[in-house]
């Protein structure tokens, strides 16, 4: 079972080639449409990146909930502790 | 598990129905229906029109056990789902009106979500209402204020008993669902569509449009909460009895390779799509996979939703030639949800017949002055433009003036149309039907277009609609958004929409502003520029201008079109604080 900061760097990797912004460093407060500039095609990108690599379905209802990298990350672990 | 097959034995037949019903009734007798892929291609339900047909029916008395008013509203989450398919058919048996609700969220978008719920549920005075789990806490959160009788998963309705009246199928003259337009989120407006009208489109699509033929089957991630979704491709091949596969939206738009796999693997030959989804797929090909579909099959590449730029479908049917796609499957189409679903039709198997004109001519005197693509004329700018076909049977047009003159043919105007699948209106606002739809039934489209002999061109889609990635962004949204901070009065935004170097549509909003502290014009800018990716999901220009700068049309309305022109003039002069490669 990977652990929390596991996670969170695997979920930066596939995150920091989809930010525009150079430079950036990716963290857990940071807002992923706010301070990342994440479009929705941007943001669907990154769904099916992060279900391939840790092999998961992520539920459509959860996206409203999710506005932070951390919130992201805490979806993901949760998620793969579930599987 | 098995899909619904594509050969069967029962005669192709369309033109005798005059409901819904009775199509489904009719079709119900052979094998083919509907079959529902996972977001891994995947099958995973399958819906023959036999089981459809009996799973509707049984729920038809449960609804109708409820005791609510025949024609009363029902509100159902439009997801890609067998369940949304059985609840409409069930209205369609019980006397219900259906009406299919957005099944979109985005990244931390659950307020806006759903206020938007709420709005299309009290506008349509809902009695009932139904979501699949996934989007169940969002419809109770929206409901919790409104007088809804009944609001439940399809697990809670199932468990009704059954009324034990005989079913009344909706009739001819009455509706066949409540269809809210994609035009704007802040001030929707439900389509009123009959039985007849639907009908009559339903069976023009198939006899004039795409010529079902023995053979055909199609595939859909279309959402059923957008016309062309629900008309297009649930009600016709359900109405023409062939099978079709459906991709939920959301799948298609993380994979959007499943299109391509799931048209391969079952060599289907009719899809639909606005141009934005087949640049999605070529855009997301994957350099291994391309030589692995077969595309061979794919006969109807139906493209319509939004103007045509033919460079995206170009680089789609490149990129897939070495899969068998033929370009001339392609298919341009131009509708709407006010007509039902479909006015005009390219001819089939002809691909994309295009229009070049004079740009200059076009832009000065709204005249489309056809220009040989010949070296010797390569000094004049041109516009290319596809040609949607003619209008099906029973349509008349009409490119008519701001005075209401009709114009000759290659003379830009307002496209008006008069024909059988018109809508009734706009349910619950009289004020709005009467501005678009004339006592005589002539429809003002909003769009700008010219004639070629009966050929339609469509110059500019509803002429303020801003289309950004495939999303449709009506101005007065991002107008409303930026008139409800404090600092800025009521009148006094205007937003539309420009192209940068790239042809791309970037939004941009000029808001008057009268503070001049630097860091508040700082903090509203960036405010602002959260509060429109929040609730539209698009990046926009704001640009700040002294007060009483923009050019207002005589009721003192901010002019769009006027403000655009003006900040292409100050844009080109250098003379603004944003540029647009900066927010964009």
């Amino acid at each position: 079972m990977p652990k929390n900061e596991e996670v969170l760097q695997q979920i930066v990797d596939i995150l920091k080639p989809k930010v525009s912004k150079d430079g950036l460093e990716v963290t857990a407060e940071l807002d992923l449409v706010n301070d990342l500039g994440l479009d929705s095609l941007k943001v669907m990108e990154i769904l099916e990146d992060l279900e391939d690599t840790f092999d998961i379905s992520i539920p459509i209802n959860i996206l409203p909930g999710i506005r932070t990298v951390g919130d992201l990350v805490a979806e993901i672990q949760k998620l793969s502790d579930d599987k | 598990m098995q899909a619904t097959p594509t050969s069967h034995n029962l005669p192709l037949q369309f033109e005798n129905f005059t409901t819904l019903a009775q199509a489904l009734d009719y079709a119900a007798q052979g094998e083919t229906g509907y079959n529902f892929y996972s977001g891994r291609g995947k099958l995973y339900a399958t819906l023959p029109y036999a089981e459809l047909r009996h799973e509707a029916r049984i729920l038809a008395r449960k609804l109708i056990s409820l005791g609510v008013s025949r024609g009363s509203r029902v509100a159902l989450v439009a997801d890609t789902h067998p369940d949304f398919v059985r609840f409409f058919f069930a209205c369609q048996y019980a006397g219900f009106t259906p009406v299919p609700l957005p099944a979109k969220i985005q990244l931390s978008g659950r307020h806006e979500y759903v206020n938007q719920l709420e709005r299309l549920l009290s506008i349509c005075q809902a009695k009932l209402a139904m979501a699949t789990d996934d989007f169940m806490p969002f419809l109770i959160e929206a409901a919790t204020r409104l007088d809804i009788h009944f609001v439940g998963n399809p697990q809670t309705y199932d468990k009704f008993s059954e009324s034990r009246v005989e079913l009344k199928p909706l009739g001819a003259s009455e509706l066949a669902y409540l269809q809210y337009t994609s035009g704007s989120t802040r001030f929707p407006r439900g389509v009123m569509i009959t039985q007849a009208a639907v009908l009559n489109n339903l069976s023009s699509i198939i006899k004039h449009g795409v010529k079902i033929r023995p053979g055909d089957r199609a595939v859909s991630w279309l959402p059923y909460y957008h016309d062309m979704g629900l008309v297009g491709l649930l009600l016709a091949p359900l109405a023409c009895q062939i099978s079709v596969d459906y991709i939920s939206t959301r799948d298609f738009a993380m994979r959007p390779r499943l299109w391509l796999k799931v048209m391969s693997e079952n060599r289907a030959t009719i899809s639909f799509s606005p141009p934005f989804g087949y640049d999605l797929a070529a855009c997301r090909l994957r350099d291994d996979e391309i030589g692995n579909y077969d595309l061979s099959s794919w006969r109807v590449a139906g493209v319509g939703a939004e103007m045509i730029r033919t460079e995206m479908l170009e680089n789609f049917s490149n990129m897939l030639a070495p899969s068998g796609f033929n370009p001339q499957a392609f298919l341009p189409c131009y509708g709407m949800a006010e007509c039902s679903l479909a006015v005009c039709f390219g001819p089939l198997g002809k691909g994309m017949l295009t229009d070049q004109v004079d740009a200059d001519q076009l832009a000065e005197h709204q005249k489309a002055q056809p220009v040989k693509s010949a070296p010797a004329s390569n000094n004049h700018r041109s516009n290319t433009f596809v040609i949607c076909g003619g209008p099906l049977p029973g349509y008349e047009m009409e490119i008519r003036d701001s005075e209401g003159r009709e114009l000759p043919e290659r003379q830009c105007g307002t496209l008006y149309l008069r024909g059988p699948s018109v809508m009734s209106g706009y349910f619950g606002d009289l004020k709005a039907t009467r501005e678009v739809l004339s006592p005589d039934g002539w429809l003002n489209t909003g769009d700008i277009a010219y004639r070629i002999g009966s050929g339609l061109v469509i110059t500019g889609r509803s002429k303020d609609i801003i289309i950004i990635k495939g999303r449709n962004i009506w101005p007065q949204d991002i107008e409303y958004l930026a008139e409800i901070q404090p600092e800025i009065r009521t009148g006094d935004a205007t937003a539309f929409s420009i192209l940068n170097s790239q042809s791309d549509e970037l939004a941009v909003v000029m808001v008057e502003c009268r503070e001049t502290d630097n860091e508040k014009r700082l903090d509203l800018i960036r405010r602002l520029n959260r509060l429109i990716r929040q609730e539209l999901g698009i990046d926009c220009i704001i640009e700040l201008v002294p007060r009483n700068t923009l050019t207002r049309t005589t009721s003192g309305k901010p002019s769009r079109h006027a403000t655009r022109n003006d900040y292409l003039k100050q844009f080109a002069a250098g003379n603004l604080e944003n540029r647009p490669e900066i927010n964009a």
